[in-house]
């Protein structure tokens, strides 16, 4: 039996919004296999990228249990939590979000810092990183001196700084165009194939499509695939 | 201690010293408020006022030495107010007021004064006075008041000018300090501008916009700002005047002032409201949007 | 930057002003060694005319006392001199000149002989005269007679500094015995002022104690309450400095808390993802407050350019005080002074940071990265 990296129980995720309560998840229950590549599609409000904020410990369930690499992870503390995504998750976001004052080599190599990895070793790892994406002669630009593909190469390689079980990714083809979204795709797919387990939430067909196994949901609930 | 008198408003008359007290009956002198508190002193204590430190000494009523030639046992009569005299602040002198021909016993003057002080009546000619008493004038010669003043009001235009200079500066650097925080908080709303420009709104509406409401930003800012320069000013005065122990005002907070500050707080709002949304307008808006 | 550079400098005029006049002051009281002053009673050096009798005595009761090593009595008076079909007036000091602390010889010799005078410079000015010139010098007049009670020819032998001297002052210097003649019967064996100069580890406090006890009628003052005096007169200026340095480090606080704020705000979906990512909330705030510290010291630098030149400005003002020492500097630049405002702000940049970017730092990592996209 292969181990879920991914387990959710019964989750429930409510919040408020003016006067009103939202009910972004409705009682999601599924699990994710380590090595998987997971597309998450639905349409806008269906609750996928809160779903995927709940997965990656950047928020918290109302109700319902959620498991990440056999750890229980939805009542950690603040401090736990950020622990934990250091070196457990990597994220991947629809705009990059690199820091625009460092270095692509720099960026890559910031969480490694976080987790205090020595200054030599992380330079060592954040070049091999970069050149595993296809970056290693951009080391020393910065994000304004890369084009969007680039940028979201950098933002991966950096989300693997840590050698995380888990990677995340938001739209990570939301901000760019066909061919360089397609150039994204193949990265993903061969990450998975290096063993990476993969969960992506995408309006993107054909990253939907790269994916080996696709998570409908709708109105806070997965309709199909769990 | 310094004793000093304060020659009262005298008309020019003969130079007759006026009567001494009946013999046994001790005069008064009238002392500050400072002297007072200073030397624990109240209407009815007995002192000894001389020229000289060695025959000083102080009696309540029955004891103390007699004093010698040139003291003079003496009832303080009163505790007065001094005037509002810029000059005088914080120079901590104490004050003392005797008559005249007593001082002139005490210190050994004789029948000379430091000057007279003249009053005239309300339709004299001030400067023919001063030329008829210049001319014969042996020994002494006559000023205006004022003149007198100007010249021993050094201090206090140096204090001035010091005021006016900081007062400048504070100015200044509040037109910077203003100035930077408009421009950061129009800055801050690039978003909202380029949404707005690019659903047609005019350069000159969104201008417009951000004026009004820097102009009623200023004006709220500056009523808050009088209200807390007069409490202010309130507090500088109340503790000035404990400190130098004078009733001088050292902060008047005037009508020309009040509307000084309001204008020029609202002349700066204004324009750095404009300044900064000038600044945003010429920028393209998918630029502000950081595209 | 402009803004924050602006306070700085003026948080710097304020701390000079405060620390400046006192400082200056007790250099000034210092430069000569002379650590007590005797005036008459109850007065400060020069405030008044009065005048201590019985120098010769005084003397010689001070020289009783072996801590005691220097003693130098000086007479002043006024002095006119005709120039002209004018008179030329100016201020004289009677001093013993091997023992005197009052002037320092710019060129020539001290007044070693009965005909001998010194001046400065503005004096000369007024004289259109020269080192080596004759005056005919009179002093103690009567506004009643309209006479003086002496007149001498004294030559010019020497070119002085006064240190006490305030700006556009006309002084000369002779030897006390000398003004003591031109004054006459009035002014014999009088002074206006001692300078006392202690032995070489002596308490200079008791020595004032014991000459207060021996001779009742004169005020000896030490450095220290000289400085006390003079601070309680100009002490409206520190009040003055301590209030508007307290304003400019507040302006400065709120711009850089502004700046801050800003800067945090428009980078939310920054440090959300840094959030995201793992890095910790204290390194979040850590990172910020840098920026808000680096801006407080780049400010700070700026401002010690600007704030030594407003400084020097406000000084030629009050320097027009009337009657005030020129040497006397209400804003002096000491190195603990610009530390001093240099560690206010970098405190009050930490300060200022702190607050907006713990805000920042704690916002629901979720809830920040949804607004961004929603942006």
């Amino acid at each position: 039996m292969t181990q879920s990296i991914v387990s959710l129980r019964d989750v429930r995720r409510d919040y408020a919004l003016g006067a009103e309560r939202v009910h972004a998840l409705q009682g999601v229950t599924l699990d994710v296999e380590r090595g998987d590549y997971v597309a998450i599609v639905g349409p806008s409000g269906c609750g996928k990228s809160t779903l995927l904020n709940l997965i990656g410990v950047i928020d918290h369930p109302t109700s319902g249990t959620v498991e990440i690499a056999g750890k229980r992870v939805d009542a950690m503390t603040d401090r736990e939590a950020t622990s934990f995504r250091l070196h457990n998750i990597g994220f991947v976001f629809q705009r990059f979000y690199l820091m625009p004052i460092l270095s692509a080599l720099e960026n890559v190599a910031l969480p490694m810092a976080e987790a205090k990895v020595q200054r030599q070793e992380r330079q060592e790892r954040a070049a091999k990183l970069l050149a595993y994406v296809g970056l290693a002669n951009r080391e020393r630009h910065r994000p304004s001196e890369l084009s969007g593909g680039e940028q979201q190469r950098v933002a991966i390689a950096r989300a693997l700084a840590n050698g995380p079980s888990l990677l995340l990714a938001d739209e990570p083809t939301g901000e760019l165009d066909a061919r360089t979204g397609a150039e994204i795709i193949s990265l993903f797919q061969r990450l998975n194939g290096d063993g990476t387990t993969i969960l992506v939430v995408t309006h993107d067909e054909d990253l939907a499509s790269a994916a080996r196994r696709k998570i409908h949901m709708r109105d806070g609930r997965v309709v199909d695939g769990a | 201690m310094l004793v000093f008198v304060l020659a009262s408003s005298l008309l020019l008359q003969g130079t007759s010293p006026p009567p001494q007290a009946p013999p046994g009956r001790l005069r008064t002198i009238a002392i500050d408020e400072a002297f007072a508190a200073r030397a624990n002193l109240k209407p009815g204590d007995t002192v000894t006022v001389s020229s000289r430190a060695d025959t000083v000494a102080s009696a309540r009523g029955a004891g103390g030495r007699a004093p010698g030639p040139d003291a003079e046992r003496v009832i303080i009569g009163a505790i007065v107010r001094r005037g509002a005299d810029p000059s005088e602040v914080a120079r901590g002198d104490l004050r003392v007021r005797m008559h005249l021909d007593q001082l002139q016993h005490v210190s050994g003057y004789g029948d000379r004064v430091d000057r007279f002080a003249i009053a005239t009546g309300p339709s004299t000619d001030i400067d023919g006075t001063i030329e008829r008493i210049n001319r014969p004038a042996f020994g002494f010669k006559a000023y205006r008041s004022r003149d007198i003043a100007v010249e021993t009001s050094r201090t206090f235009q140096v204090v001035s000018r010091f005021h006016r200079a900081i007062g400048v500066i504070t100015i200044v650097a509040s037109s910077v300090f203003l100035l930077c925080i408009m421009v950061l908080k129009v800055e801050e709303r690039r978003r909202d501008i380029a949404a707005l420009r690019l659903m047609g709104i005019s350069r000159s509406s969104v201008v417009r916009s951000i004026i009004i409401e820097s102009a009623l930003v200023a004006v709220l800012g500056s009523l808050l700002g009088v209200v807390l320069g007069w409490a202010a000013s309130l507090l500088v005065n109340s503790h000035y005047q404990a400190v130098y122990s004078t009733p001088l005002e050292f902060s008047i907070v005037t009508t020309p002032v009040v509307a000084f500050a309001v204008s020029l707080s609202l002349l700066l709002g204004i324009g750095a409201g404009l300044l900064a949304s000038l600044r945003l307008v010429r920028t393209p808006p998918l630029e502000l949007f950081g595209r | 930057m402009l803004g924050v550079a602006i306070a700085a400098a003026m948080l710097l005029d304020m701390v000079m002003l405060a620390t400046g006049m006192r400082e200056s002051f007790r250099r000034l009281l210092v430069s000569r060694g002379f650590e007590l002053r005797l005036a008459p009673k109850g007065t400060l050096p020069f405030d008044t005319d009065a005048t201590i009798p019985g120098v010769a005595a005084i003397t010689s009761i001070m020289r009783s006392n072996p801590d005691i090593r220097e003693i130098s009595p000086v007479l002043g008076a006024s002095i006119h001199i005709p120039v002209g079909n004018r008179d030329v007036s100016g201020s004289v000091l009677g001093v013993d000149p091997s023992v005197q602390g009052d002037y320092e010889l710019l060129s020539g010799r001290d007044p070693l002989s009965a005909d001998a005078i010194v001046v400065n410079d503005y004096l000369l000015q007024q004289l259109g005269a020269r080192v080596g010139d004759t005056l005919s010098v009179a002093t103690g007049y009567d506004p009643q007679t309209r006479t003086y009670s002496g007149r001498r020819t004294l030559v010019i032998t020497g070119r002085v500094r006064f240190i006490y001297g305030a700006n556009e002052q006309s002084s000369a210097a002779m030897r006390r015995e000398t003004l003591e003649a031109m004054r006459g019967g009035d002014m014999r064996d009088r002074a206006s002022l001692f300078m006392v100069r202690v032995r070489e580890g002596a308490d200079a406090e008791r020595v004032r104690d014991w000459i207060e006890t021996q001779i009742p009628n004169v005020t000896a003052i030490s450095i220290a309450t000289a400085i006390a005096q003079v601070d309680a007169r100009l002490s409206y200026f520190r009040q003055l400095a301590v209030i508007l340095g307290a304003v400019s480090l507040f302006v400065g606080f709120l711009l850089v808390t502004t700046l801050v704020t800003v800067s945090v705000n428009e980078r939310a979906g920054e440090i959300a993802v840094m959030r995201a990512i793992g890095v910790s909330k204290a390194h979040v705030v850590q990172q910020i407050v840098l920026e808000g510290v680096a801006i407080s010291f780049a400010g700070a630098v700026l401002g010690l350019g600007l704030g030594l030149v407003t400084a020097r400005y406000l000084n030629t003002i009050l320097s027009a005080f009337p009657g005030l020492p020129m040497a006397i500097d209400f804003f002096l630049f000491q190195p603990k002074a610009a530390w001093s405002a240099l560690a206010l702000l970098i405190v009050s940049g930490i300060g200022a940071g702190v607050y907006p970017a713990w805000r920042a730092a704690s916002l629901p990592i979720a809830e920040s990265l949804r607004r961004e996209a929603i942006a």
